[in-house]
C-alpha cells in the first residue's frame, strides 16, 4: 500500500498540491518563529532580549500552530474526499478498508516529510529576517546571533507531522467505514454531516473563546496591555470553533439564501442555489480560512488600535515592551493573514478545478461561459459573506471585551476603515481565486473536458 | 451569428462538404474528408463506422460542439457559423438536444431540475406540465426528486432523453446512448428514441457501433476514413453487421494500398 501511495502521489500531483503547500508554508511559519526560542536560549543573550524572543516564539507557537493544524487538516481532508471515487474503485477491486486507510496515511506521511524538510531552508531565512526586524526596531540587543536548533526542528516537524497524520487517520476512518457500493454513490453526492468529535471540539473552542473574553473584562480589567494575553486568543479560539462548525453554518445560510438566489438572481443564481445546497462540504472548506482570516485580522488589528488609543488618551509614551508587542501583533497578523489567504486560494483553486467536469456538463446542457462564471461568482459571494459574517462575530469576542477592559466602553472608538479593508480582501481573494480558476477550465471545449475527467 | 435562413427548411440537418483536420504538418490527421448529407425532419439516422472512422468528430461538428475546418453545417435551414463560445452555445441550445454515453446529468440537480435546466439556461418559460409529461413518457413519473446518483444507468439515460426532448429541439444527437447500458435498458432507450421520431416527428442522429442499436434507426450512414461510404435504408441488425465487417476489411485494404502508393511515390516511380 505504501507503493500505491507513492504512485498515487506521483500521478496525481495536482490534487496534493494544496495539502503540500499548506504543510510547507505551515512548517515554514512554525519553524521560523520557533527558532526565536533557539536564538534566545543561547549563552550571553541579555535577559530582556531573551524574554522578548520567548514571547514572540510562544505567542506564534500557539496561534500559528493552531492555524497550521487546521489548514493541513482541511486541505488533506479535501484531497482525500476529492478522490472518493478512486477510493471507492479501490474498494471495489478488493482493497480492504485497512489497505485504503494505510494508503491515505502513507500519502500524508510522505507529504508531511517532504513539506517539512523543504521548509527548513526558507524557515531559516524567514527567522533571520524576523530577528533582524526585532534588532532594527530596538527590541532585541544588536549582538544577538541567530540560531536554528532543536526547538525549531522539533516543533516544525512535530506539528506538521502530527496534524497531517491525525487528519489522514480521521479521513481514512471515514472512508473505511463506508461500504464499497455506498462509497461510489457517496462520491457523486456530497452532503456534509458533522461528526461527534468535531461538534465537541467546536463547542470547546467556542466556550474557550467566550471564557477568555469574560476573563478579559473581569480579571484583566484595568491591567493595561496585559489583557492582550487573554483577549488576543479569544477571537482565534472562537473563530476556530465556528470554522469547525462550517458545514452546519453553510447549510443554515444556504437554507436562507438559496430561495432568494433562485428567484431573483437569474439562471446563475438558480444554479448557485442548487450548488450551495448540495456542496456544503466544499463550501465549508473555503469558509474556514475566511472565518479565521476575518476573525483573527479584525480582532488583533482592533485590539492594537484600542491599545494605541488608550495609551495616547492617557498621555503616555509606549515603553519597550509595548512597542515589542505592537510589532509582534502586526508581524504575526501579517504572516497569519498571508498564510490564511494562501490557504483560501489553495482550497478554492482545488475545489473549483475539481468541478471542471460539472462546468462542462452545464455547458453541454446549454450554459454559456458567462452563465457558468456567474454561478461561480455568486457562490463565491455567498461563501465570502458567510465567512465575513461569522468571522466578525468571532472578532467581537476580542474587540468588545478588550475595549471594555482598557476604556470601560464596550464599543471602541476606532476607524471602520480597517474592518472594511479586511472584508474587501476576503471578498477579492475569494472571487479572484474561484472565478479565475473557473475561467481557465472554460477555455477547453466542453466535450473534451467532460470526456477525460 | 450569421443566419442564412432558406425559408422553412425541408431538412433538419445538412452538412455541406465538411472537413475536419487536426494538427498540422507531419502530424496532420484528416478526421472528416468532405462529408455531405442531408436529413429530413422526423427521421432516425444511425451513423456507423469502424473505430477511427470519424464518427465522433462528425457528431461533434454537426452538433456545434466542435468547428469544422472547412464546410458548412445547417440546422433547420440555419447556417451554423463560428464565433464566440457564447454565440455557439446559444445556437446549440435553441436547436439541438444531446444524449451522451455517460449521461452527463448534473449531479447536484434532481431529475426534474435536470430536465428543466436547458429551458432555464435559455431563459425560456418552463411549462411544468410539458416537463412532467416528458418524464411520464420516459417512465420516471415517480422519480422527480431523485438525484442522478440514486438512479440506475438506464434511468439516468431516460432522464437525459427527457431533458433532450424538453426543449423541442430541431435535431437530437445521441453519442453511443446505449454504450454504458445493459441490453434491456438499451432496448428501452432505443424504443424511446424511436417513439420520439415516429410519434412526435423528432429528428434523431445517433452514433453507435452496435448493429442492434443501429437497426432501430430508419437508415444507417456508414463512415470510413472520414468519408460517407454507404447508406442502408430500413436496416436489420444482420445487414448492418455484415456491412460493417466488409467496411473494416475494405478500410484495411485501402490503407495498405495507400501505403504502397506512397512507397512508389517516394521511390520516384
Amino acid at each position: 500500500m505504501f507503493g500505491l501511495a507513492l504512485r498515487s502521489l506521483r500521478l496525481r500531483t495536482g490534487s496534493f498540491a494544496a495539502a503540500f503547500l499548506a504543510i510547507f508554508l505551515g512548517a515554514t511559519m512554525v519553524m521560523s518563529f520557533a527558532s526565536m526560542l533557539d536564538t534566545g536560549m543561547a549563552q550571553g543573550v541579555p535577559a530582556v532580549s531573551a524574554e522578548i524572543l520567548t514571547i514572540m516564539a510562544s505567542v506564534v507557537g500557539g496561534w500559528g500552530s493552531l492555524l497550521v493544524v487546521f489548514a493541513v487538516a482541511s486541505t488533506l481532508t479535501l484531497s482525500v474526499r476529492q478522490r472518493a471515487a478512486e477510493m471507492a474503485l479501490l474498494r471495489c477491486v478488493g482493497a480492504t478498508p485497512a489497505q485504503v486507510g494505510w494508503m491515505i496515511v502513507g500519502e500524508a506521511a510522505i507529504l508531511a516529510a517532504a513539506g517539512a524538510l523543504l521548509a527548513i531552508a526558507p524557515a531559516m531565512l524567514a527567522g533571520r529576517v524576523l530577528l533582524r526586524t526585532l534588532i532594527d526596531t530596538g527590541q532585541v540587543a544588536p549582538g544577538v546571533i541567530y540560531a536554528f536548533g532543536p526547538v525549531a526542528l522539533g516543533m516544525g516537524l512535530g506539528i506538521t507531522f502530527a496534524s497531517a497524520l491525525a487528519a489522514a487517520a480521521l479521513a481514512a476512518r471515514r472512508t473505511a467505514r463506508m461500504r464499497a457500493t455506498e462509497s461510489l454513490v457517496a462520491a457523486s453526492t456530497d452532503r456534509a454531516k458533522l461528526g461527534r468529535i468535531r461538534i465537541v471540539a467546536a463547542l470547546l473552542c467556542l466556550a474557550g473563546g467566550v471564557n477568555l473574553g469574560v476573563l478579559t473584562m473581569t480579571v484583566m480589567h484595568g491591567r493595561g496591555y496585559e489583557a492582550m494575553a487573554t483577549a488576543g486568543y479569544a477571537s482565534i479560539l472562537f473563530a476556530v470553533g465556528l470554522a469547525l462548525l462550517g458545514p452546519a453554518l453553510i447549510r443554515r445560510v444556504a437554507a436562507i439564501l438559496a430561495g432568494p438566489l433562485e428567484r431573483f438572481a437569474g439562471i446563475s443564481g438558480y444554479l448557485a442555489a442548487q450548488s450551495i445546497r448540495q456542496r456544503t462540504r466544499q463550501m465549508a472548506a473555503a469558509l474556514m480560512p475566511i472565518i479565521l482570516f476575518t476573525g483573527a485580522a479584525t480582532g488583533v488589528l482592533y485590539m492594537q488600535s484600542i491599545e494605541n488609543a488608550a495609551t495616547a488618551a492617557a498621555g503616555l509614551e509606549k515603553d519597550e515592551f509595548e512597542k515589542a508587542i505592537e510589532t509582534l501583533n502586526l508581524v504575526v497578523m501579517g504572516m497569519v493573514a498571508l498564510f490564511l489567504c494562501i490557504m483560501l486560494i489553495n482550497t478554492l483553486v482545488a475545489a473549483t478545478t475539481y468541478r471542471s467536469r460539472e462546468f462542462g456538463q452545464q455547458r453541454l446542457a446549454g450554459a454559456t461561459p458567462g452563465q457558468v462564471l456567474g454561478m461561480v461568482g455568486l457562490e463565491g459571494v455567498v461563501v465570502a459573506a458567510t465567512g465575513v459574517l461569522f468571522g466578525t462575530i468571532a472578532a467581537l469576542v476580542t474587540v468588545l471585551p478588550y475595549s471594555f477592559s482598557r476604556t470601560d466602553a464596550l464599543v471602541p472608538d476606532a476607524t471602520i476603515a480597517v474592518y472594511l479593508s479586511t472584508i474587501a480582501v476576503a471578498f477579492a481573494v475569494t472571487l479572484a481565486a474561484s472565478v479565475g480558476t473557473a475561467r481557465r477550465t472554460l477555455r477547453r471545449p466542453a466535450v473534451e473536458v467532460v470526456a477525460d475527467s | 451569428m450569421d443566419n442564412t435562413t432558406s425559408g422553412k427548411a425541408a431538412e433538419a440537418l445538412r452538412l455541406a462538404s465538411v472537413h475536419k483536420i487536426y494538427g498540422s504538418g507531419d502530424r496532420r490527421v484528416t478526421a472528416l474528408d468532405g462529408v455531405s448529407f442531408s436529413l429530413p425532419p422526423g427521421t432516425f439516422t444511425a451513423v456507423m463506422g469502424p473505430s477511427g472512422s470519424g464518427k465522433s468528430t462528425l457528431l461533434h461538428c454537426a452538433a456545434g460542439l466542435d468547428q469544422p475546418t472547412e464546410g458548412t453545417v445547417y440546422v433547420d435551414g440555419t447556417e451554423m457559423t463560428g464565433g464566440s463560445e457564447t454565440a455557439r452555445t446559444k445556437f446549440r441550445r435553441q436547436r439541438i438536444g444531446f444524449i451522451f454515453q455517460q449521461f452527463n446529468l448534473l449531479p447536484t440537480l434532481t431529475v426534474l431540475q435536470n430536465v428543466t435546466l436547458p429551458l432555464k439556461l435559455a431563459g425560456r418559460r418552463v411549462d411544468r406540465q410539458h416537463v412532467v409529461d416528458m418524464l411520464d413518457r420516459v417512465g420516471l413519473d415517480r422519480r422527480h426528486d431523485h438525484l442522478p446518483a440514486e438512479l440506475s444507468g438506464g434511468q439516468q439515460q431516460r432522464v437525459a432523453i427527457a431533458r433532450a426532448l424538453a426543449t423541442n429541439p430541431k435535431v437530437i444527437f445521441a453519442d453511443e446512448p446505449t454504450g454504458a447500458l445493459d441490453s434491456r435498458s438499451a432496448r428501452d432507450v432505443l424504443a424511446l428514441l424511436q417513439e420520439a421520431v415516429h410519434l412526435f416527428s423528432q429528428t434523431v442522429v445517433m452514433v453507435t457501433h452496435d448493429p442492434v442499436a443501429a437497426s432501430y434507426a430508419d437508415s444507417v450512414l456508414f463512415l470510413a476514413d472520414g468519408r460517407i461510404v454507404g447508406r442502408l435504408v430500413s436496416p436489420t441488425a444482420e445487414a448492418v453487421a455484415e456491412r460493417m465487417t466488409r467496411l473494416g476489411d475494405e478500410a484495411a485494404e485501402r490503407r495498405s494500398n495507400d501505403e504502397a502508393a506512397e512507397q512508389r511515390l517516394t521511390e520516384g516511380v
